[in-house]
């Protein structure tokens, strides 16, 4: 069900041009257009070119998602081939 | 950061489960890469766990043919400049699009599949796809690559479309050697300038010597003798090698070991649009068609000849019936009697193609109207004979004249009587002698007037010497003696 307050940031980070940072890419973009169209926004944070970003949500494993809102704060670990187990976790909450 | 002792249970526990989840996922293969602080200077570094990655990709670039590396579901992980170029598509575009979008479905299929298979084996093939409005063909080649610890594919392109082109050319020109060896009719290929590059078996037999690398008019020598001089020699090559078709002009090839007639054909030998490489020359022998025409001028000449002596015949037949017939019917029945005698000799020897009829054939065919009822009291004796048309026609109508009168006044018009005809054995004057003999008939007495059947039987063989019948009135019955003219007949059969 779509928030009325606009879609909500979800954050992929990833490291430079590895087969799994391609893959999450492209299945985030697969998983957001099929099943969760306008819901969500995604910023790329490539952590091969600045590593320090990592500390903002703590990123130890790439790639990694982040879905802050709503909190709490969720992380979704791996290439995110498994769309059911993404949309699981992006939809705990979020009916509340 | 907070310590440990300061974080709430839930806090705690959500960590752990992100802790675990990490631990599973290095553990399945979902991750490739990891954040370490290493130092509080440093801060951050991100190592990655798919191998040296840069290493494979510098070798990658490094080679001229196009490579690029395919990871488990078909996509598109790296592709080296030489294959953008391969496929005239920017890197940029490339990852965009998807390598595959290059590819129609069928051309996407063969690539998805072998991508499949070359987990396990070796997989190579071809695949085609359309560059700037040309077909172009790659060749590819795909096997396993590890890169840490990530599977992927590896796969290599060679472009092979200019080899696969030149392999069709020399395929084309095989096939067209190999039909022109094949071809029945002289066929002779010469270049821009009208020299002979190319002559098969049937085109050498036309000249004094094997004409390749000669002037085509020198080495052919074609006489033009149906052009009246405005065409000679190479004219009507120059034509062909200057784009007009020639179709079908006579000649006479006199270099062969007979000179030959020919029909000439000549056209330009296009290799592309507007580009010309020369002049085909088909040579096709006319002498079975000469000889064929010859034959039909004969045959129309002999059957003019046939249906003029027919008509004149028939003329005869009618003007001399009308003479001797008292009556309107008597005229009807006597001439159809007469045209259908003619025409059942016709029949029978149109069978034979105008060969030869036997007498005996002939004799049952002029009977076949009376034959069912005097068929028991009818004899031949003797050999039976071949006979020639010139003295079937008149024989038919003789013997027509005789059953007719046999029927009506004759042997054959009472119960007891019978015809014997009797074939001497031998020749005798350049003629063989048939006698028909009625008996058991009627007291006979010559008639007092000479019917034009009695003509018919006297006159109708001696267009020679040694043809012609006689008629003899006895009591006892009619007797005629006609005599054949050996000429006339092909062969006896014993």
């Amino acid at each position: 069900m779509a928030d009325a307050s606009g879609p909500k940031k979800l954050v992929l980070y990833i490291a430079g041009e590895t087969p799994k940072s391609l893959a999450a890419i492209r299945n985030l973009e697969k998983i957001c257009e099929v099943s969760l169209p306008g819901r969500y926004t995604v910023e790329v944070v490539d952590l091969k070119n600045n590593p320090q970003l990592a500390r903002e949500h703590n990123i130890v494993a790439i790639p990694t998602l982040v879905r802050e809102l709503p909190t709490p704060i969720r992380k979704i670990i791996g290439d995110l081939s498994d769309a059911e187990k993404v949309l699981v976790h992006l939809k705990v909450g979020d009916d509340q | 950061m907070s310590t440990r002792q300061e974080l709430s249970s839930e806090e705690l526990h959500r960590r752990l489960e992100e802790a675990e989840d990490i631990i599973r996922a290095i553990r399945q293969g979902e991750i490739d890469a990891l954040v370490i602080k290493s130092g509080a200077i440093s801060g951050e570094e991100v190592f990655t766990l798919d191998g040296d990655t840069e290493s494979y990709r510098s070798f990658m670039e490094a080679m001229d043919i196009g490579a690029a590396a395919f990871d488990d579901d078909g996509s598109l992980l790296y592709c080296n400049a030489a294959l953008c170029d391969l496929v005239s598509v920017q890197p940029t575009q490339l990852s965009t699009n998807g390598f595959l979008a290059i590819f129609d479905e069928t051309n996407r299929t063969v690539l998805r599949d072998a991508l499949r298979h070359a987990k396990a084996d070796k997989v190579s093939g071809e695949l085609q796809f359309i560059c700037n409005g040309k077909i172009r063909r790659l060749l590819f080649k795909a096997s396993a690559l590890k890169l840490g610890v990530n599977s992927a594919v590896a796969v290599t392109f060679t472009d092979i479309t200019e080899r696969i082109l030149a392999e069709q050319d020399q395929e084309a020109e095989r096939t067209a050697l190999s039909i022109l060896a094949s071809a029945a009719e002289a066929v002779v290929v010469t270049d821009e300038v009208g020299i002979v590059s190319h002559a098969n078996a049937a085109a050498v037999a036309l000249t004094a010597s094997d004409p390749v690398g000669m002037r085509f008019g020198e080495a052919f020598a074609l006489d033009f003798k149906a052009a009246t001089g405005l065409m000679q020699g190479d004219d009507f090559l120059a034509l062909a090698l200057a784009g007009q078709s020639i179709q079908g002009v006579e000649a006479e090839a006199p270099k062969g070991r007979t000179t030959q007639n020919v029909l000439v054909s000549a056209a330009p030998l296009r290799v592309a649009e507007n580009q010309m490489k020369g002049a085909v020359v088909t040579l096709v022998d006319l002498s079975a068609r000469k000889l064929a025409e010859k034959q039909q001028n004969l045959l129309m000449r002999e059957l003019d000849h046939r249906v003029k002596n027919t008509l004149a015949l028939v003329v005869s037949i009618s003007n001399r019936t009308g003479a001797s017939e008292d009556s309107i019917d008597g005229f009807r029945k006597a001439f159809t009697g007469r045209i259908h005698a003619l025409a059942a000799t016709h029949n029978v020897l149109a069978d034979r193609s105008w060969s030869s009829i036997r007498l005996r054939e002939l004799i049952t065919t002029e009977l076949s109207p009376f034959v069912q009822k005097y068929r028991k009291r009818f004899h031949i004796d003797g050999d039976d004979l071949e006979i020639l048309p010139r003295a079937a026609v008149p024989l038919g109508l003789i013997i027509h004249e005789l059953a007719t009168n046999a029927a009506k006044y004759g042997a054959l018009s009472v119960e007891e009587g019978s015809v014997t005809v009797t074939v001497d054995a031998e020749p005798e004057a350049g003629s063989r002698r048939i006698t028909w003999r009625e008996n058991g008939g009627p007291a006979v007495e010559e008639p007092s007037r000479r019917g034009f059947g009695r003509t018919v039987i006297e006159r109708s063989l001696s267009y020679t010497a040694q043809g012609g019948a006689h008629l003899t009135f006895d009591r006892a019955g009619i007797q005629c003696e006609i005599r054949l003219p050996t000429e006339d007949i092909s062969s006896t059969v014993g």
